[in-house]
């Protein structure tokens, strides 16, 4: 489409305000043009490609992500298979990170910790926005009873420590190794976190509806989910992004924090904070088996955190 | 005032109920006979048949349910699996460990915090702002347990044994059984090390925080107002911008209450303290439910009440809150 002008006067609707007048007539095309001018999500992304910790907080992500996706091409060794010849082995060309008291190889489990670390973390954050920002969304549009039900709920779930509620869900689900046992510590954690995003979105909506272009849309006939989706939705963005990516260094740190309490994804299944926990009763001859996998959550976190935080100060308009 | 704090005092009555129903719903959840889950993988058939009378389990769940919040309300937690030991004695014994971490941590990390969050603020785009906010996002990131492990290789390695890795000396007076060790000193030196680790990341959050406030405070009027007066600097922070800068600082604290929470559970793991945490941990490992069910229950109904006494100093801070 060449026509990315402003869209064409039209007449004012039924004797109407001002603000009534300049509704579009033609809301495609409306649409399609506002999408090619400097939308304050461009403007974001400019500011956000100006700041530094931002981008090294970007950066390590991205290299995570790659780590994960090709741990299998990057690994030397197998993750899980011993070799009784070579426990406690210092770090050396063979073994870069040593070996740990089932001689696996420390660099190789690492590697492959980071997938777990990453499938839950963004999985888990996944899966609560998934729930949690439709649920903020009918709670803060419809108001009433199915608000006041919608925010019982998550005041039960956020009623709990969050810890003490991961802990329980997961004396629930029974902790197991493998896929199924990553995917009960995602469902565990995704659980614990869906208030978060129910109620920062309900709290956005509550403002957006009482918007003139919301009511405009009620006016024109809009319905209620295609309002919801296109036009409130969208206004709420910003704050959603931050807190996801925030919020999947905190996931990655409940994570941990549940493997390191043996409640996470069991062994063999490599994870950092597994890791962590096992070899700290080795701690005074063998300092590095525990800090390698301390250092590999400590980066990755510091990783969405850097990222996030640089995302906050590019989306928030008040900074402009 | 008084009413303030008594209708407070009462919007806890359901929050607990909230929580009761939600610890019946985890034991019903749990895979199994719940009277086999009562009595352990040991036990006789009339045993079992006791305790399903007891407990009204052939009855329906409500009623289940009404049955075993009254003996909850009446002291009776169940007894361990394992010991035979009533969990509610048990628990009680085990809440003063973790509650004299959490409220230690909570102080480390509001001497760390504070000044670093005025520093923060008052030098702000200095290299002190810089130090002080990139040691922050360091903490924030860093999870308790490594910051326990780091403090270990230190103290307790490192520097010949300084700090002790594990274990645990009572304060004097609060021995929970005949023999035990007790003294000022001793404990301490072994709650130093977990309030620290505990502490240290809610420090940088919270330094993070006050820094923005205080920021914000500071180019108030009335701060103007005080400074144009002729006050001297050190009563203008302190008393006019450090107050109400804290004012969003404690409603945090309050939500990182339920953090405290959490990280006691693994700083105390990570030190062999004899918490609450520890004795949670041990009961999901023996599946010892009763005990599991008392570890959830004081711990959740803790965090109420924490979250209340939170509330309550917001009160003193800003006397606004209760007249709303």
């Amino acid at each position: 489409m060449t026509d990315t002008g402003r869209p064409h006067p039209m007449p004012a609707i039924s004797g109407g305000s001002l603000r009534e007048a300049e509704l579009p007539a033609a809301p495609p095309v409306a649409w399609s043009t506002a999408a090619r001018s400097e939308s304050p999500f461009f403007q974001g992304v400019r500011r956000l490609r100006r700041s530094a910790t931002a981008l090294v907080g970007a950066a390590i992500v991205l290299a995570l992500v790659l780590v994960a996706i090709f741990a299998d091409v990057l690994a030397p060794l197998s993750p899980i298979a011993s070799d009784h010849a070579n426990t406690f082995a210092s770090p050396s060309w063979d073994y870069p990170l040593g070996t740990d008291q089932l001689g696996r190889d420390m660099l190789s489990r690492l590697i492959h910790g980071a997938r777990i670390s990453l499938l839950v973390g963004v999985s888990s954050v996944l899966l609560a926005l998934f729930v949690g920002v439709p649920l903020g969304l009918i709670a803060g549009y419809y108001g009433g009873r199915v608000d006041g039900l919608v925010m019982r709920v998550m005041d039960l779930i956020l009623a709990f420590p969050i810890y003490l509620l991961a802990i329980i869900l997961m004396v629930i689900f029974t902790p197991t190794a493998g896929l199924i046992g990553t995917m009960k510590v995602t469902g565990a954690i995704a659980i614990v976190r869906i208030p978060i995003y129910a109620r920062l979105v309900r709290g956005s909506v509550l403002s957006i509806k009482e918007k003139e272009y919301v009511e405009a849309c009620r006016a024109l006939g809009v319905r209620d989910p295609w309002i919801l989706l296109r036009h409130v939705l969208p206004n709420c963005l910003a704050p959603i992004i931050v807190t996801t990516t925030l919020g999947v260094a905190t996931a990655i740190i409940v994570e941990a924090t549940l493997s390191f309490l043996g409640l996470g994804t069991q062994p063999p299944t490599p994870s950092w904070g597994w890791d962590l926990k096992a070899n700290v009763a080795f701690i005074q001859a063998n300092m590095w088996l525990s800090l390698f996998p301390g250092l590999a959550i400590f980066i990755t976190v510091l990783g969405f955190n850097l990222f996030g935080d640089g995302l906050r100060d590019a989306l928030d308009p008040r900074l402009k | 005032m008084r009413t303030y704090l008594l209708t407070r005092l009462f919007q806890i009555v359901p929050t607990v109920l909230m929580i009761t129903l939600v610890v019946f719903v985890m034991m019903q959840s749990i895979p199994g006979d719940p009277a086999v889950a009562l009595l352990g993988d040991a036990y006789t058939e009339e045993d079992a048949e006791r305790v399903r009378q007891e407990y009204g389990l052939n009855k329906p769940v409500l009623v289940q349910y009404v049955i075993w919040l009254g003996k909850l309300v009446q002291g009776d937690w169940g007894n361990s699996v394992l010991s035979g030991r009533p969990v509610l004695k048990d628990v009680l014994v085990r809440l003063p460990v973790t509650l004299e971490l959490i409220v230690l941590s909570m102080g480390v990390a509001l001497l760390i915090a504070i000044p670093a969050g005025i520093i923060g603020a008052l030098r702000q785009n200095t290299w002190g702002d810089y130090t002080a906010t990139s040691i922050a996002m360091i903490g924030v990131s860093i999870p308790e347990f490594f910051i326990g492990v780091l403090l270990l290789l230190i103290f307790s390695f490192g520097l010949g044994g300084l700090l002790p890795s594990s274990g645990w000396v009572y304060l004097p007076g609060t021995c929970p059984t005949i023999v035990c060790a007790t003294g000022m000193v001793g404990n301490m030196q072994h709650v130093l090390m977990p309030a620290l680790a505990l502490g240290i990341g809610r420090a940088a959050l919270l330094t993070r925080l006050l820094r923005a406030s205080m920021l914000e405070v500071i180019r108030t009027e009335y701060v103007t107002t005080a400074r144009a007066k002729g006050l001297a600097e050190r009563p203008v922070v302190l008393k006019h911008a450090l107050k109400n800068a804290l004012i969003p600082t404690v409603t945090v604290m309050g939500l990182q209450v339920g953090f405290l929470i959490g990280g006691a559970i693994v700083v105390e793991t990570l030190f062999a303290m004899p918490g609450l945490g520890t004795f949670g941990i041990d009961a999901i490992v023996a599946r010892d439910y009763p005990q599991v069910q008392g570890f959830a229950l004081i711990t959740a109904i803790s965090f109420v009440v924490i979250n209340l006494l939170v509330d309550f100093t917001y009160t003193f801070l800003d006397p606004r809150i209760r007249y709303a």
